[in-house]
């Protein structure tokens, strides 16, 4: 062999391997900007909610999952062979296919990727600021047409329960571009929850100020409330996300007039950016207090969430500020721990006289469904949507249930009834005290809680028939005292729109500003005093700009 | 984003073109690995043109709007900018110097180690934290560090108050150093040590019989006999002088050590994949991409002149 003829293998293969690199780029980029107009559906598709088609048809969707609620379930069930989808394709000849699975706390960053590489499923579940960044790219594929015309009466009375106001979000220029999925928005309201058998065994009442939590928060810091005879017990539970999810700070900030990261109205009408108001810098010296007497966890800032709830259910913690829904997970697994354990809710502490004011959102969006352009089945998203409020009727209670390998937390699209929890609460309080046997309910989370009340009430419960009746229906627990929020003072977080130019690009150096500087004055590694100047350069770099953007968001929504 | 550095001497091969037939079909065997480097390495890099663009995924880089140097002069006016790069730079190069200090002074003493059994137990703990992940020696350091842990047990009992050493900015530092050289340290304390055994054992004899002790033998013979090595292992980790250990930080820091532990990778991090400003967190991969090639380029140049050493 020649030189030439070696050169010229060298660069062929270089050439050949270039193609094919480029092939592999391109390769998996769906066609969808050839299709443009949006084509009716076919007409010989039947409208029958349950009307089976005659041809299979394929829908494509990514899951991030953990693991099936119900611990019924059998061990060997995947989001894969979920009953549900045997049952889909059984009932109505509709398959699903997912084209990647992962562990939930794997899903933003793997669906991020899926984003840039541009490789979407056929169906998706997003958040608004996702629905907002493909509304504008034009991603979308109009559902009005699949939506009128397959959508069951049931579901389409969940979708509409609130007059259609959040169902109007979702139309642009005559087309639906999303299937969303609400909830009451007062189920992220905060309130605070006790251990009881603490505050009986220090002969403590259920505080009623500030100042009566803080004392508790010493009680059970000093004076052994698990008796153990060591000093391993806290007042507060918190972690490093202080406004997040859960077990964080956000229920103490509210109790002092503070709401950081919401954006709420001041008395001229403008939006302002909570974390910026005085109120925020008193709640940060009051945590800091607590923090140096001990009150909180030394070490909160390193932990996690997960780390803080081993705390709650080790028995170690005894105040959480928080939502409703605490007993279903996890207080019910600290009673599994201890017997004796026991918990009770109660509205937030008031504050120089004021009474603590919950933040709640202007919407509670919980799941945005929507379908890829160009995808040729849309109804079948509504049909699979109809499926599943189908399926939590009574006919079918005896086959779907976990043990058959049902597992509804691993299926899309599940709309439910905005209100079925405060349904729940009436219907079930009202045959609990008419002594029924039975709850004549088309609501499934009325029959489940009604199931779980029954038993617990007649002491054969266990602890998750506890958590779903201190959960629900107790009168003194976790709905019972967040339904009587709605009577009261609130305040509403204004700003429900996407992020603005200048939130997408300053949003990761504002919020490390602001987390940096709010553990810090908490765990007193800088004083109080630094917040006035944090103040400054948070409107200096960006900040004002956004409370612009924002406020022009508001005068024209 | 990442560019490993090369810490192990390539062979040095130069064949000449009467010799190149017969090797042909040995460098047919490369073809797999190139087109692996090709699509992977190289491939990729199509992705770059986002920086110089308002990327927007579903529009590909086709359709996303150019927008020249904009992303660029976005990070280099980034409050952040300067910290972070400082703190890059801080870390990277204290975990060179130490990384390259504490296995030279461990593989000298094992030298002087006379029972092989012995040597060869501490060769083999010492090699074992290389192999663990940082997923796993960051739950270990929490617990180590902790204010119930070991360390603070230590410090209470000699009477001093508790140190929260992973929430305080100095202590942090120091954490990821120490951590990270003794994880590492394994690796480059057998290179040491195989430089050492090349050493002629004639010398060390002469040495002996001229009144020399073990001391002197260290700084004459020993020292100067794994010089090259010394230098080598230097200029090349010069490249690497930008990641200051991105997986361990990001398991390790909180809001309380960004002043002192937030470096480029985690920033990227955040602002690609968290904020999802995919365009600014390329320019900035982009950038610490440019700077790290120009110093491999020097540290490469500087290798040849001290150490003879080269690829090409």
């Amino acid at each position: 062999m020649n030189k030439r003829t070696f050169k010229q293998l060298i660069v062929g293969t270089l050439l050949l391997s270039l193609a094919l690199s480029v092939i592999a780029g391109c390769a998996s980029k769906p066609d969808a900007s050839s299709d443009t107009g949006s084509k009716s559906i076919a007409s010989d598709i039947g409208t029958d909610p349950m009307w089976k088609y005659p041809e299979t048809v394929k829908v494509t969707q990514v899951i991030g999952h953990g693991k099936a609620e119900d611990p019924k379930t059998p061990s060997d069930i995947t989001p894969a062979t979920n009953a549900y989808y045997q049952k889909l394709k059984e009932m109505l000849n509709i398959e699903v296919e997912y084209l990647w699975m992962v562990p939930s706390d794997q899903y933003e960053q793997k669906f991020s990727l899926a984003v840039a590489s541009g490789d979407l499923p056929d169906l998706m579940t997003i958040g608004f600021e996702q629905y907002e960044k493909f509304k504008d790219e034009d991603q979308l594929e109009d559902l009005s047409e699949a939506y009128e015309k397959y959508a069951s009466p049931d579901l389409k009375a969940y979708v509409e329960a609130d007059g259609g106001k959040t169902l109007d979000m979702f139309r642009e220029d005559g087309k639906l571009l999303a299937l969303p999925s609400f909830e009451d928005p007062f189920m992220s309201a905060q309130i605070m929850w006790l251990r009881k058998d603490w505050l009986e065994k220090l002969n403590l009442e259920v505080p009623k100020t500030l100042e009566d939590l803080e004392k508790v928060a010493e009680a059970f810091t000093t004076q052994d409330p698990d008796g153990n005879g060591k000093a391993d017990t806290y007042g507060l539970a918190l972690h490093k996300d202080l406004i997040s999810w859960g077990f964080d700070a956000r229920g103490f900030f509210y109790t002092m007039g503070a709401y950081p990261k919401a954006w709420i109205k001041d008395k001229d009408g403008n939006l302002v950016a909570g974390e910026t108001k005085p109120e925020t810098k008193a709640a940060l010296e009051r945590l800091n207090q607590w923090y140096s007497k001990g009150l909180l966890d030394k070490e909160f800032a390193f932990k996690d969430m997960d780390k803080v709830v081993e705390d709650i259910v080790a028995g170690k913690v005894g105040i959480a500020f928080g939502e409703w829904w605490y007993p279903g997970w996890p207080l019910n697994m600290n009673r599994d721990q201890d017997p004796n354990a026991d918990w009770v809710a109660a509205v937030l502490p008031s504050f120089n006289g004021k009474e603590g004011e919950t933040l709640v959102p202007s919407q509670r969006m919980s799941r945005i469904y929507v379908v890829r352009k160009g995808y040729e089945h849309p109804e079948a998203v509504i049909k699979m949507a109809n499926f599943y409020t189908e399926m939590q009727k009574k006919e079918y209670a005896e086959d779907v249930k976990a043990e058959n390998g049902y597992v509804y937390n691993w299926y899309d699209p599940r709309v439910y009834n905005p209100y079925d929890f405060e349904q729940a609460f009436t219907e079930v309080n009202a045959a609990l005290d008419n002594k029924q046997e039975e709850i004549d309910s088309v609501n499934p989370t009325s029959v489940q809680a009604f199931k779980s009340s029954k038993k617990y009430l007649s002491g054969e419960g266990d602890n998750s028939d506890w958590g779903i009746y201190m959960r629900s229906i107790a009168k003194d627990g976790g709905w019972g005292i967040t339904r009587t929020l709605r009577d009261k003072a609130y305040v509403v977080d204004e700003f429900y729109g996407t992020a603005t130019e200048t939130m997408t690009e300053k949003k990761t150096s504002l919020n490390k500003m602001t987390d940096e500087l709010f553990t810090k004055i908490i765990m007193g590694s800088t004083p109080s005093s630094e917040f006035d100047k944090y103040v400054e350069s948070w409107k200096k770099l960006g900040g004002q700009d956004i409370t612009d953007e924002v406020n022009e968001w508001y005068k024209n929504k | 984003m990442s560019n490993t550095a090369q810490t192990q001497p390539a062979t040095v091969v130069k064949p000449r073109s009467s010799k190149r037939v017969s090797t042909f079909p040995l460098h047919l065997m490369l073809i797999p690995g190139v087109i692996v480097t090709l699509i992977y390495a190289y491939g990729p890099m199509f992705g770059l043109v986002m920086a110089f663009q308002k990327y927007v995924p579903t529009k590909g880089f086709l359709g996303s709007k150019w927008v020249g140097f904009k992303n660029f002069e976005y990070i280099f006016h980034m409050p952040d900018f300067y910290q972070v790069l400082w703190n890059t730079l801080i870390i990277a190069v204290l975990k060179i110097i130490f990384g390259l200090l504490v296995p030279l002074i461990l593989a000298l003493l094992l030298q002087e180690v006379a029972k092989n059994w012995i040597v060869r137990t501490i060769q083999t703990s010492v090699f074992l934290p290389y192999f663990l992940s940082w997923t796993i020696l960051a739950g270990v350091i929490f617990e180590i560090f902790s204010l119930n842990g070991p360390v603070n047990s230590l410090i209470a009992s000699m009477g001093s108050d508790p140190i929260m050493f992973m929430g305080d900015k100095n202590w942090f530092r120091g954490i990821l150093i120490g951590s990270d050289v003794w994880k590492g340290m394994g690796y480059n304390m057998i290179l040491y040590l195989a430089a050492i055994i090349g050493i002629n054992p004639n010398l060390y004899e002469a040495a002996e019989i001229d009144g020399a002790g073990r001391w002197k033998q260290v700084i004459h013979i020993t020292l100067p006999g794994i010089a090259p090595i010394i230098v080598l292992l230097a200029t090349l980790s010069l490249g690497s002088v930008l990641n200051a250990g991105f997986e361990q930080i990001l398991l390790l820091y909180n809001p309380l050590v960004y002043e002192s532990a937030d470096v480029i990778d985690t920033l990227v991090y955040r602002m690609g994949l968290i904020d999802q400003q995919f365009s600014p967190a390329a320019a900035f991969g982009l950038f610490k991409s440019v700077v790290s090639v120009v110093l491999v380029s020097i540290s490469y140049y500087m290798a040849y002149r001290f150490t003879n050493y080269r690829i090409f």
